[in-house]
């Protein structure tokens, strides 16, 4: 890493493409959501009035940020990372590179009060978490093009080590190869790491730490599998290279190759390449997809007059001698079609490996096989065909399992070997994967040089775009061809353009992210699920991209706005909403190409694109208007509720959370509804139309646990209130029930998101409204002193801890997440700090509430208060209306 | 296929044979043809039979009455070529000589008169697909006979009944094996035709088809015809035994620079060695071909046919090796290969007939040349000496 400092206009100007685009934000939260929001110099002004405290680590960022990468500027970086790793196979270098990020220096009072109060510090985080924060980066480039490889990493620096005698853990046939051409151009050494060794490392770490991971391919439906990781082992690994390898794993480090065949991915693409006069390995495959192997293959049907041999279960179709029609008939290799030639290869060596797997594995009494290595390439036709052997064979009592990191399992595993990264140590809810702009065209392979700055980018999205490149699933399933013995007919295509090399399409950088906790007040972390919708419904699906994509030019109006509108920033919401739609329509064609998809997932994206392209916070202007307007009209609302009995209070609070929660720009519905009056007034409106009962109403239940029954109840000791849009729906809604809370001596904690989404309120933004807030209220003021909220008013919260005030506490924490929705196995560990205590839980709106944890369960009581701005929810959830509202309460058991 | 003729040519100088009782095994790729002919000589009185066979078969032959004295039969033909099958089936009148010998003329003893019969025991696919042809062409129905029966049929009685008709091939020596009729079973019956059967047979009629693969004799063929431009099957086999595979396939070595890769398991070597093949390890057959810019026709056809042998025997062996958990002593388990290796199926159908005596020890190979022709060699007749009984081939 020397050499980032050495030469950092080398750096800045060999970003890729298919990285992640580097942006700021990302960072942030990928460094464990410590909220740094490091403005561009250029783009900092429009956020300074909501992020007073944020000049923070401005001497580590310096120059243009649409010249240099500020991700390049890595104060704190220890010395001792080596940075990259590779698998130099015999038509693919496969590589593994690591990149982190600054240590910013936190200067964030806040956050420095809430870490004190919650016992969480970043000495602390350090040995908790000894894994580095960080990106996982997977490309690859062709062996035949090493030279491209190896100005790649020159020009990254990647090889840079400590000293000079750089070392680089490579892995594969190409590891011995080439390790002078290593030496020479680069000057390192490189270190060969046994590559079985390297393969189940790999395999075991990504089984491990990604959630969605494995899938099973089935006429062409792919569908993720949850692995068990108590009952993982043994498992066979069958990696198909050149040749195959069949691999007993039973532990980390415990394996033993158990059998093989040399029918591989080199037999493919040889006998392919002597048969077809092909280029290329993708060529070839892409000329599978439009074969008929019938022309080729000899099928039962052939032998039998069209007959089934139906008494040992053999179709017509059933392949009875794959080439076995180049006998009989007086042809040359010319009259055959390369298409089908290339089919009936593939055919028969995707089945014959799928079929000597299962034997392997009976005989071994091995009940998972997953397969892995450069031959699958996420091929459809390919998986289908492997899955099908095993199920015949197994009688449907075994199945395939594939890997989404299919390619990168030695390189992967050849980076483990470095013992310095800790990712051993890493669990699932530290990691998390993201989808950058090139994705849905390029995945991880490297296509010509790199590119620099964010216009590159803009530029190289607007190139696609005027070629028309059509953006389909690379490898649409499977023809509707016989694939093997047994005969069965896969679903028919969807298209016939091919993108081959579908795997790194599949993969996305990984984001380590050590400081990510599973929220602890999950009743059931194993069994839980975040999202409530399932997009697996083809016509959830379609619903929500159409939402999503009607959504689009707005949302690119308000982001162009947020940024000046100037030329500028119209380019970079075009090349948004490119990338974007891309992304969709990506999605659309094949919605498991980034894993397991959902709701959640979805929305991310759009925030996690948005700041690729620079727009940090598109809602900006709206929310500070809306936060302005409403705190302008709290005072008349708290004098309105502190004239009301404690208990018809406390009703018409749960009706003003549901209210204000029509003010919600993700919703178009309320959109529209803005048009229609001040904000004050449609308030009113919307708590005047809270009519009891609501669609689900707890409120009894939740009453009565507040005090207002016949029982005594102890009174809540700390209560995490999970905040949603900024404006009506914080300031009328949720402060005034934490002021209620707080009144009663419950200590409240809010929750708020660590990066925008929409008009989602964030934890940076939260106490500048609470101060506001807290002009007008003794309580809000008190408790807000009591938790470090009002800094500008102390000299230094360090100097002066808590006794300085004796009122309960109102907090603030981040809660890890940029998105609208919140998947609590990620989370902060400031909310998992602050959760401790905690014997409420308040999850408020559309995201945290209805589209996930709508079925979440939690150690402690619960409330989940909504309004339904959306008909389809409303049916599909409630069955009931838009605007209905929920008040779902669950005591803790 | 170009050996099988001497056979045709021999039957057709022979105007004194009775041909009789027929039998088809029609492939996808060859039709296998089995046939009763009397020898040159009278049929054998059951007396002078009597004294040769054991006293079980004589209680039969007397009981049944009639034993005819002559040979099986083994005959090929190129499926494609059917029209050349129908020739030869014709020109020997077999159908018109069935018609002529209507019923069993008891009375007379020495001409041998067969049943009336238009029906012929057929097994494989093609006694479906060519079922109208027969009619239509020779007026002869085929009866058809499954097909996996009379592949296991045919190999107990090959495996009971003549001696020398297994043998193992390890490093290019043929080494025939004394079967022990009473520990015959359990065995795995590898059928490689134009696909691959593997059946474990548990005694006669008792067994189950547990595996196959479609990469089989058809594969090797097929594959190798579109490489090589080669005319025939024997062709490509012949040019495969001059071939060396290090050419085009990836070994091992090759992989990793030179260096041996220890961990290839040293079973899977055995596996190979057992069925014939050298223990250098192929890491990836045709691999090579990826990384040299050469085309097609650079590479020597006979390289080409070598490194296909090796694959698809390799492969069977491997698919098959897998399925011999049922043997007590797997690591003693051995591949046999037998002499009448095509005409399981054919020889099947025929014993479907039920005309063949109980297997008696006379039976034997004829013309047996005292050498050891290379697998595969079809130059080889195994033409077999053997009894049938005179009896009427079909019940109804």
């Amino acid at each position: 890493m020397d050499g980032l400092r050495k030469d950092q206009s080398l750096v800045g100007a060999t970003d890729n493409i298919n990285e992640e685009t580097n942006n700021i934000t990302q960072k942030v939260i990928s460094e464990g959501g410590e909220e740094t929001m490091v403005p561009p110099v250029g783009n900092s002004i429009h956020r300074s009035s909501s992020r007073p405290q944020l000049d923070l680590s401005g001497a580590a960022i310096q120059g243009n940020f649409e010249e240099r990468d500020p991700t390049i500027l890595l104060p704190n970086q220890s010395d001792d990372i080596s940075h990259l790793a590779l698998d130099i196979g015999g038509s693919l270098i496969k590589l593994v590179y690591f990149s982190r990020h600054e240590d910013r220096v936190v200067n964030d009072k806040r956050k420095k009060s809430a870490k004190e109060r919650f016992g969480v510090s970043n000495g602390n985080i350090r040995r908790t978490f000894p894994i580095l924060g960080g990106r996982l980066h997977f490309v690859k480039f062709e062996t035949a093009k090493i030279n491209e490889c190896l100005e790649f990493i020159h020009s990254k620096q990647l090889h840079r080590g400590d000293n000079d005698n750089a070392v680089i853990k490579a892995t594969g046939g190409g590891a011995y190869k080439f390790a002078d051409l290593f030496k020479e151009k680069l000057g390192v050494s490189i270190e060969k790491e046994d590559e079985m060794d390297c393969l189940v490392a790999g395999a075991n770490f990504l089984l491990k730490a990604i959630r969605h991971e494995a899938f099973t391919h089935k006429e062409g439906h792919k569908e993720f599998v949850q692995i068990d990781h108590n009952d993982l082992y043994p498992y066979l690994l069958v990696n198909i290279g050149s040749g195959v390898s069949m691999i007993k794993v039973d532990g980390d480090g415990k394996f033993q190759r158990v059998s093989g065949t040399n029918v591989g991915g080199g037999t493919y693409w040889g006998l392919g390449r002597l048969l077809t006069k092909c280029k290329s390995f993708d060529e070839l495959l892409e000329l599978s997809q439009r074969g008929d192997n019938s022309s080729i293959d000899m099928l039962v049907g052939d032998i039998y007059g069209g007959l089934d041999y139906s008494k040992i279960g053999l179709s017509a179709s059933t392949i009875a001698s794959s080439f076995g029609k180049a006998i009989s008939e007086n042809k040359e290799i010319e009259d055959y079609r390369p298409e089908d030639i290339s089919l009936s290869l593939l055919r028969m060596i995707s089945y014959n490996i799928g079929q000597i797997s299962y034997l392997t594995a009976l005989q071994l009494g091995i009940k998972r096989i997953f397969f892995g290595g450069f031959f699958i390439r996420g091929h459809a036709y390919t998986m289908d065909t492997i899955s099908f052997a095993i199920q015949f064979w197994s009688k449907g009592g075994a199945q395939a399992m594939f890997l989404r990191h299919e390619g990168f399992l030695g390189a992967l595993g050849a980076f483990m070997s470095y013992e310095k990264h800790g990712l051993d140590d890493l669990m699932v809810h530290q990691l998390v994967e993201r989808f950058p702009m090139g994705a849905p065209y390029t995945g991880g392979k490297i296509h010509g040089p790199p590119l620099g700055d964010l216009n590159e980018k803009i530029s190289w999205m607007e190139k696609f775009v005027r070629k028309g490149i059509k953006i389909t699933a690379p490898v649409p399933t499977a023809s509707p061809r016989t694939t093997g013995l047994g005969g069965f007919e896969a679903p028919s295509s969807k298209g016939d353009t091919l993108r081959c090399d579908e795997s790194n399409l599949n993969v996305g950088v990984l984001h380590l992210v050590p400081s990510l906790e599973v929220f602890p007040l999950l009743a059931d972390p194993k069994t839980y699920e975040p999202n409530t919708i399932d997009l697996a419904d083809p016509n959830e699906l379609e619903y929500w991209f159409t939402v999503l994509s009607e959504h689009l030019p707005d949302l690119v109006d308000k982001a162009v706005a947020s940024e000046g509108g100037t030329d500028d920033a119209r380019r970079r919401g075009d090349a948004f909403a490119r990338a974007f739609s891309a992304h969709l329509a990506r999605l659309m064609e094949e919605p498991a190409a980034y894993g397991k998809l959902s709701l959640a997932n979805l929305l991310e994206l759009r925030e996690e694109c948005l700041r690729e392209f620079n727009f940090f916070d598109a809602y900006s202007t709206i929310k500070h208007r809306e936060n302005e307007a409403s705190l302008a009209v709290l005072p008349d609302l708290l004098m309105e509720l502190d004239g009301m009995s404690e208990e018809t209070r406390l009703l018409t609070l749960i009706e003003g959370v549901l209210a204000a929660n029509i003010f919600d720009w993700g919703s178009r519905a309320c959109v529209d509804l803005y048009h229609k009056g001040t904000i004050i007034e449609i308030y009113r409106m919307s708590r005047k139309k809270m009519q009891r009962p609501w669609r689900v109403d707890d409120f009894d239940a939740f009453k009565e646990r507040m005090g207002f029954g016949d029982k005594k109840h102890q009174r809540h000791k700390r209560a995490l209130l999970f905040v949603d849009n900024s404006g009506a729906d914080v300031v009328l809604g949720m402060l005034p029930l934490a002021r209620e809370l707080l009144r009663r001596g419950t200590e409240v904690v809010l929750v708020a998101n660590s990066l925008p989404a929409l008009n989602d309120v964030t934890a940076m933004e939260l106490p500048e409204i609470v101060a506001e807030a807290a002009k007008h209220c003794d309580i809000l003021r008190g408790a807000a002193e009591a938790g470090g909220l009002l800094m500008d008013a102390m000299i230094n919260i360090q100097d002066s801890p808590r006794e300085k005030s004796s009122s309960t506490p109102l907090m603030v924490v981040e809660n890890g997440c940029g998105s609208p929705c919140i998947d609590l196995r990620q989370v902060s560990s400031e909310l998992a700090a602050a959760a401790k205590d905690a014997d409420l839980v308040i999850l408020e709106g559309m995201g945290r509430a209805l589209h996930t944890n709508y079925n979440a369960r939690f150690k402690c009581d619960a409330l989940k208060l909504a309004m339904v701005k959306n008909q389809r929810l409303a049916e599909k959830l409630i069955k009931g209306n838009i605007y209905d509202c929920v008040c779902r309460y669950e005591p803790a058991n | 296929m170009e050996g099988d003729r001497i056979e045709e040519v021999r039957l057709v100088h022979s105007p004194v044979d009775e041909i009789s009782h027929l039998a088809l095994d029609i492939g996808g790729s060859l039709i296998k043809m089995v046939y009763f002919s009397t020898s040159r000589e009278q049929p054998i009185d059951k007396t002078q039979i009597n004294a040769s066979r054991d006293s079980h078969a004589v209680s039969r032959s007397s009981k049944d009455g009639h034993l005819l004295n002559g040979r099986l039969y083994f005959l090929k033909f190129e499926t494609s070529k059917i029209n050349e099958c129908l020739d030869f089936i014709s020109s020997k009148q077999l159908h018109y000589r069935g018609l002529q010998h209507c019923g069993f003329p008891a009375s007379d003893k020495n001409i041998i008169k067969l049943t009336f019969s238009t029906m012929v025991k057929a097994t494989g696919g093609g006694a479906f697909k060519f079922a109208d042809l027969f009619k239509e062409k020779l007026g002869i129905s085929l009866d058809k006979v499954e097909e996996m029966s009379s592949l296991v049929s045919g190999a107990n009685f090959l495996l009971k009944a003549v001696p020398s008709e297994a043998f193992t091939y390890v490093n290019g020596q043929r080494n025939y094996v004394q079967i022990d009729h009473n520990d015959l079973y359990p065995y795995l019956l590898v059928n490689i035709g134009s696909g691959v059967s593997m059946i474990k047979v548990d005694g006669d009629g008792k067994y189950e088809r547990v595996s196959g693969t479609s990469v089989g004799g058809g594969t090797f063929w097929g594959l190798g015809k579109l490489l090589t431009k080669c005319k025939s099957f024997d062709d490509l086999l012949e040019m495969s035994h001059q071939g060396n595979n290090r050419v085009i396939d990836m070994l091992v070595g090759d992989i990793y620079g030179g260096m041996d890769y220890l961990k290839v398991p040293v079973h899977f070597l055995v596996t190979w060695e057992q069925i014939g093949l050298s223990s250098t390890a192929i890491a990836s057959s045709f691999g090579k071909a990826v990384s040299e810019n050469r085309e097609l026709e650079e590479y020597r056809p006979e390289d080409v046919a070598r490194s296909l042998l090796r694959m698809i025997s390799n492969n069977i062996g491997q698919v098959s090796s897998h399925k011999l958990d049922f043997c007590e002593s797997k690591g003693e388990a051995k591949a046999m290969f037998l002499r009448h290796e095509g005409f399981l199926g054919a020889l099947g159908a025929f014993m479907n007939y039920q005309l063949v005596e109980e297997f008696p020890d006379t039976i034997h190979l004829a013309g047996e040349k005292n050498r050891n022709p290379l697998v595969g060699d079809l130059n080889d007749n195994g033409v077999i000496e053997c009894c049938v009984q005179a009896r009427p081939a079909v019940e109804d």
